[in-house]
């Protein structure tokens, strides 16, 4: 459309000199070229969409048509895992190579059925769980298709139950595999781990060197710092809707709902019970259930009947004892239904504790303390009773809630060990959204005593007022503290006066030209700048004497990650006008002060200068205005801390008032965190 | 001449869409068969029957996994909950009782035996401990490894503490003692059962220590970016100019200006790069004081205090294997995280490595920590300042209870004060105070400690809060309060006023005496600048300390000036910490 009016306006100026029969055939050739254009163009965006949908039709397959692989009964089986791998011995880091955006690749071999010789099935092809497992692997930022290029391998033998799998043929499956190569660099999901009648703590296939993501982990069996601990999901999770309860004091204060318990674990239970009354809840199996409810639906205590998991959200405390083998599905929904889990299974490596702060949302008691629980539970305060039930939903919305959940969290783990300088922190990992929203990191949190004076260096922006620069130049120059004083030229058609008329002051003093006449100019992190502490000051600023800056100095050395300034101004919120209003009134409130004198952190240079959100910065310049309040909110939202304003005055007025003297009164008014 | 027109026009415009019909299909027939061949990627295909497939799980089986007698924790080997008895702990918290020396010791085991006589922690008598402290020295000759210990048991509740690799070590039959040593190695630590504890110089600092040694927290352009730990313990600093790995001897090559720094000095330098060998985790503390940032290659031997400290906020643990990588990482790293990493370093250097006391009070703290189970120290109180060794989790568990954590938690202190005044020996009713306290907007509760030798008056003036008084000890003590980690010291004649009363419910306390004599808007105006500094303390009347030359001793004076150092208790805001 565009080009068209472009053709239509130029067109007078053109064609006035030819004839009118000339005119139309040109214009009609022109729309003729441009609908051609127009038409090209289109059919070369449409194939896109007409081919996606056709492949989507072609990837439909049936599990049930994958290719036969027959296992040869002599066929390799892998050694059995080797318990003293790590990272650094058994994980070969230069499959991963360089990546620029720090992230693993994982490769997912096809899905195959492996049958044995006699033609009998490994096992069951693939569980829904696993194949959603795979779905969220190939759904996410780390999949890749090219096995040359990825660093991990995740076969698609599914290993999620070992109940379900035949030991020794499956490990024969796991060797046959492309890359297999030792097992290195092969990631195997297990959830329920060991079998009748000892029940290992992890995978009993043979596995060399592959990484195990295992849940049931015991300290025995987990190699610290290569295998990962996950939870056993529970199905629950997807099949029942379970709003979420708010923290606070419940029912009951401790409830035991798992079904299968070692009759020792019960005795233990029923003196629970016996000694503490209503505030302790023990479930079992129902005896006689309704029908078409399942069993996993229903608890029932003598005989009152219960609906599980609904229950659970009646309880402060929930019991998570061992069964036969460590890893309960039921933790998970305890977390969900935010009740604190106790946990009762010694030597248990809990779910991604790895990453995760379990002290935050759980309390682990051995097994021989299990009856002085009730006592341990109750020396907990209350209030943070409260922060654990939040931190146990928080647990099961971030980690716990579905596979892909689990797999990515378990990738993300594998990850940060690989690329460590990128690694998410502590904080990414467990505080919940509300605490990452509310809190703020000071990128500066400077010993509390003051290091040792370096004095400071002072940035003069100026034009061209020379007269009133050289005398800024000589009074700041008799401050004892500072070291250094940088004058930034903003005038590209002027030059600097030679240095035969500078002011001489007893320290160096730099001038250093700008390439264009720019207020963000003052902000720029110069290579000149040796000190911490940076004082930016207007070349107009002749009344501060040295002594109110060399005092302004010594108050920022106190406030590091602060402002200090002198001149302060206010903002607040307009209620009638419902804007921003913006007063250089002298009150006694001040919410920012101008970067016209101001002691501040050369940190926030480099800040104002790289990290500036949004498109301020270009309207600072392009307004040649407000640099100042950019500045100030910079600050404020960086460090979360309000400005301090130093007096301008040299004395205090009233040198006979006894009560009020003192840099944080009469000198410094702080205002509430700054709302920008 | 009209048709010939029409015809040509005609003409024209269907040769053009003839063009355009020409040029686009074949591109289309083309596109469709190329772009099915390239296949884009592939992915996990979606399965036709994945709602049919069958759960990992049989239903029922989640729940029944066939009931199983409890396991015995396998012999051999511990963990805390089977090999140390917590429950003697039980009646009057962590007491720690350590054997005395026997015969001449050498200056470290001293050292710590007198730190730990000097904790809080400890007891005389080794029936009322909970847990038994046995100093190895490294220099004891490995055949007189085996002292006789009354109460030994099987080391059962006992901490074989040796801060020097010691040969006794290695031959000794510690049974089920916990082991807290020098850097361990990986494969025999016990994790939450063992003590990871630096690996000190020989000659490190009883008490208080040097301060972390970095002036500037932002790298200086002209800076090292890497120093490199040398086998003979001194650095060696590579420029930021480096085409190779500089730790691997094989390609030796131009690493750029090279500079080599003799043992002991502390390099000067961004990052350190530490090699995983166990002998260079003495460069791990020389590093963590330069607030240089330790790159640890590989490390083969547990981090100091791993258990409750965040290693990843202070150093990175690199693969030895990657260089090129691992140095481009440190290259490109932002300089906020940089930044960052330095500070941490430094904060972890002054909280818990600078002094030996420091060293063992943390591990002490480590294990009381265990012992008090669900009111240990939450993570944040151990990472951040001022560290869990002054934040004590007998005052609260909760970092919001806390004048220091209120930025990261996004919470701030409680919006009231109460009001303490202190009435001396001789003092009287200090009425007026009351009612000008009693007026200020913020304020919950006045609480009046009664000293005076007089007995308090019949009745107190009406005022708008609840006023209560509580009775002084009527004892004059000298004591030291450390200052929530700034560092000052008060001297006070009277230390009742400093007791944590209970009856104190607001975050913020307002200290007067009896004769101040404030105006209730001042009060007032105090109290915000409080809310705005509530780690500090916040006061009316000012003196300095400064170190008197002629007399060689601390000077203390009430001259009001421009500069002060402490403000006096008569009359200041400050925390219920």
């Amino acid at each position: 459309m565009c080009a068209s009016v472009k053709y239509n306006i130029r067109g007078p100026a053109l064609i006035p000199r030819m004839k009118t029969k000339h005119r139309i055939y040109y214009i009609t050739l022109f729309s003729i070229v441009l609908l051609g254009l127009i038409a090209t163009g289109m059919f070369q965006f449409w194939p896109h969409s007409i081919e996606s949908s056709g492949d989507w039709s072609v990837e439909k397959r049936s599990v049930r048509d994958v290719p036969l692989v027959r296992l040869p009964a002599d066929s390799p089986v892998p050694e059995r895992g080797d318990l003293s791998c790590r990272m650094h011995t058994c994980f070969d880091v230069y499959r991963c190579g360089f990546n620029p955006k720090n992230k693993i690749k994982v490769y997912i071999y096809p899905l195959k059925k492996y049958v044995g010789e006699a033609g009998v099935p490994v096992s069951s092809t693939i569980s829904r769980e696993y194949n959603e497992l795979l779905t969220a692997i190939s759904d996410s930022d780390y999949y890749t298709d090219d096995v040359t290029r990825a660093c991990l391998f995740v076969p698609s033998i599914d290993l999620l139950n070992q109940n379900s799998l035949r030991v020794k043929e499956t490990a024969q499956a796991l060797a046959q595999l492309s890359r297999w190569d030792r097992g290195t660099n092969h990631l195997l999901f297990n959830m329920l781990p060991g079998g009748p009648p000892d029940y290992n703590t992890a995978l009993d296939v043979p596995r060399d060197r592959a990484l195990l993501a295992g849940g049931g982990f015991s300290t025995w069996t987990y190699r610290q710092g290569y295998d990962v601990s996950i939870p056993v999901y529970s199905p629950l999770s997807a099949e029942v809707d379970l709003p979420e309860k708010g923290p606070g004091p419940r029912r009951y204060f401790l409830l035991s709902s798992q079904v299968a318990l070692h009759p020792e674990y019960r005795e233990d239970l029923a003196a629970l019970q016996a000694r503490h009354g209503e505030a302790v809840l023990v479930l079992d199996k129902c005896s006689n259930l309704s029908e078409g409810v399942p069993a996993a639906r229903r608890r029932c205590h003598q005989q009152q009947a219960f609906d599980y998991p609904q229950v659970l959200q009646e309880a402060t405390f929930c019991m998570v004892l061992r069964g036969a083998r460590l890893g309960q599905a039921v933790l998970s929904d305890v977390l969900r239904a935010g009740c604190v889990p106790v946990i009762i299974a010694d030597s248990y490596v809990l779910p991604f504790s790895e990453v995760l702060d379990w002290k935050r949302a759980s309390v682990v008691v051995p097994e021989e303390k299990m009856s002085d629980v009730y006592s341990i539970l109750q020396s907990i305060p209350r209030r943070q009773i409260e922060e654990m039930q939040r931190q146990a939903r928080w647990f099961w919305e971030a980690y716990f809630q579905s596979i892909k959940a689990i797999a990515l969290a378990t990738l993300q783990i594998i990850n940060d060990r690989i690329y460590p300088y990128a690694a998410i922190s502590y904080e990414d990992w467990n505080d919940p959204p509300a605490v990452k929203w509310g809190s703020v990191s000071n990128p500066l949190f400077l010993p509390l005593i003051p290091p040792q004076s370096q004095g400071f260096t002072a940035i003069v922006l100026t034009y061209d007022r020379v007269e009133s620069l050289f005398r800024v130049i000589t009074e700041v120059s008799k401050v004892p503290s500072l070291s250094k004083l940088l004058v930034v030229w903003n005038n590209q058609n002027k030059n600097p006066p030679e240095d035969s008329l500078w002011p001489k002051i007893r320290v160096p003093l730099k001038v250093v030209r700008t390439a264009e006449n720019k207020l963000s100019n003052r902000f720029f992190p110069y290579d000149e700048i040796e000190t911490e502490a940076v004082l930016a000051i207007d070349d107009d600023i002749i009344m501060l004497t040295s002594d109110e800056l060399q005092f302004g100095y010594e108050v920022w050395r106190e406030f590091p990650d602060r402002l200090v300034g002198y001149p302060g101004r206010l903002h607040l919120w307009d209620h009638e006008m419902n804007k921003w209003k913006y007063e250089s009134e002298w009150t006694n409130e001040v919410s920012m002060v101008l970067t016209g004198a101001a002691f501040y952190h050369k940190y926030f240079n480099y800040l104002y200068t790289y990290k500036m959100p949004g498109d301020i910065k270009n309207w600072v310049d392009a307004h040649m205005n407000c640099e100042d309040i950019a500045m100030n909110f910079l600050v404020a939202n960086v460090t979360g801390k309000a400005v301090i304003k130093v007096t301008p005055r040299k004395k205090f007025k009233c040198p006979e008032c006894t009560a009020i003297d003192g840099l944080s009164l009469d000198q410094t008014h702080m205002v509430e965190r700054s709302p920008a | 001449m009209q048709s010939w027109r029409r015809k040509s026009l005609w003409l024209a415009l269907s040769a053009s869409w003839l063009l355009i019909l020409l040029r686009v299909f074949p591109v289309l027939r083309l596109a469709e068969p190329a772009r099915r061949q390239a296949g884009a990627p592939q992915g996990w295909p979606r399965w036709l029957d994945a709602e049919l497939l069958q759960s990992f799980s049989q239903p029922g089986e989640l729940l029944e996994d066939g009931p199983q007698p409890p396991q015995a924790p396998r012999g051999g080997s511990c963990y805390r909950g089977a090999c140390f008895d917590a429950s003697r702990c039980r009646g009057g918290g962590l007491k720690v009782f350590v054997y005395p020396a026997v015969g001449p010791i050498s200056e470290t085991p001293r050292k710590v035996l007198t730190s730990i006589e000097g904790s809080r922690y400890h007891t005389a008598s080794a029936a009322e401990a909970c847990l038994l402290i046995l100093v190895l020295s490294p220099d004891t000759p490995a055949g007189e490894c085996h002292p006789e210990l009354p109460q030994w048991d099987g080391g059962k509740n006992h901490l074989v503490l040796s801060l020097h690799p010691a040969p006794c070590l290695r031959i000794f039959q510690l049974g089920q003692a916990m082991v807290a040593e020098a850097s361990p190695t990986m494969d025999t630590f016990r994790p939450g059962f063992d003590v990871a504890l630096p690996l000190l110089p020989e000659a490190h600092p009883l008490r208080g220590g040097a301060l972390g040694q970095l002036q500037q927290h932002s790298p200086l352009p002209g800076v090292a970016l890497i120093a490199m730990a040398e086998e003979r313990g001194g650095w060696r600093t590579v420029g930021t100019n480096f085409s190779a790995c500089p730790w691997d001897g094989r390609c030796e090559q131009d690493h750029g200006p090279k500079q080599t720094h003799p043992r002991a000095t502390l390099p000067n330098a961004t990052f350190c790069l530490i090699p995983g060998r166990n002998p260079d985790a003495l460069h791990f503390l020389q590093a963590l004081q330069a607030g240089c940032i330790p790159v640890l290659l590989s490390p083969r031997w547990e981090l100091p205090f791993s258990e409750v400290i965040d290693w990843t906020k202070a150093a990175v643990v690199a693969d030895e294997r990657l260089p090129l990588q691992v140095l481009a990482a440190l290259q490109e790293m932002p300089l906020t995280r940089v930044l960052a990493l330095r500070q941490q370093a430094q904060f972890l250097w002054d909280a818990y490595f600078s002094s030996v006391e420091k060293v063992i009070h943390t591990t002490l703290e480590i294990i009381q920590d265990r012992v008090s189970g669900a009111s240990a120290h939450p993570s944040l109180l151990w990472n951040s300042p001022p560290g869990a060794l002054l934040a004590l989790s007998t005052f609260s568990t909760s970092p919001s209870d806390f004048p220091f954590y209120h930025l990261q938690q996004g919470s701030r202190p409680l919006g009231r004060f109460s009001a303490l005044i202190w009435v001396g020996a001789l003092g009287q009713p200090p009425l007026k105070l009351i009612q000008a306290v009693a007026g200020a907007q913020h304020c919950a509760q006045i609480l009046v400690l009664w000293s005076s030798k007089k007995p308090p008056p019949p009745r107190w003036p009406e005022t708008a809060v609840p006023l209560t008084v509580l009775d002084g000890h009527r004892k004059r003590t000298r004591f030291c309060v450390m200052r929530e980690g700034r560092g000052t010291t008060l001297l006070s004649q009277a230390s009742d006023r400093f007791l944590p009363y209970s009856a104190i419910s607001t975050d913020a306390i307002l200290s007067l005496d009896a004769h101040s004599s404030l105006s209730t808007s001042e009060v007032d105006f105090a109290f915000m600048v409080w809310q705005s500094f509530p780690e500090r303390m916040v006061g009316f009347l000012t003196w300095s300390h400064f170190w008197d030359e002629t007399q060689g001793g601390w000077g203390y004076t009430g001259e009001r000036a421009n500069e002060f150092s402490m403000v006096l208790t008569s009359a200041a805001f400050y925390h219920r910490l």
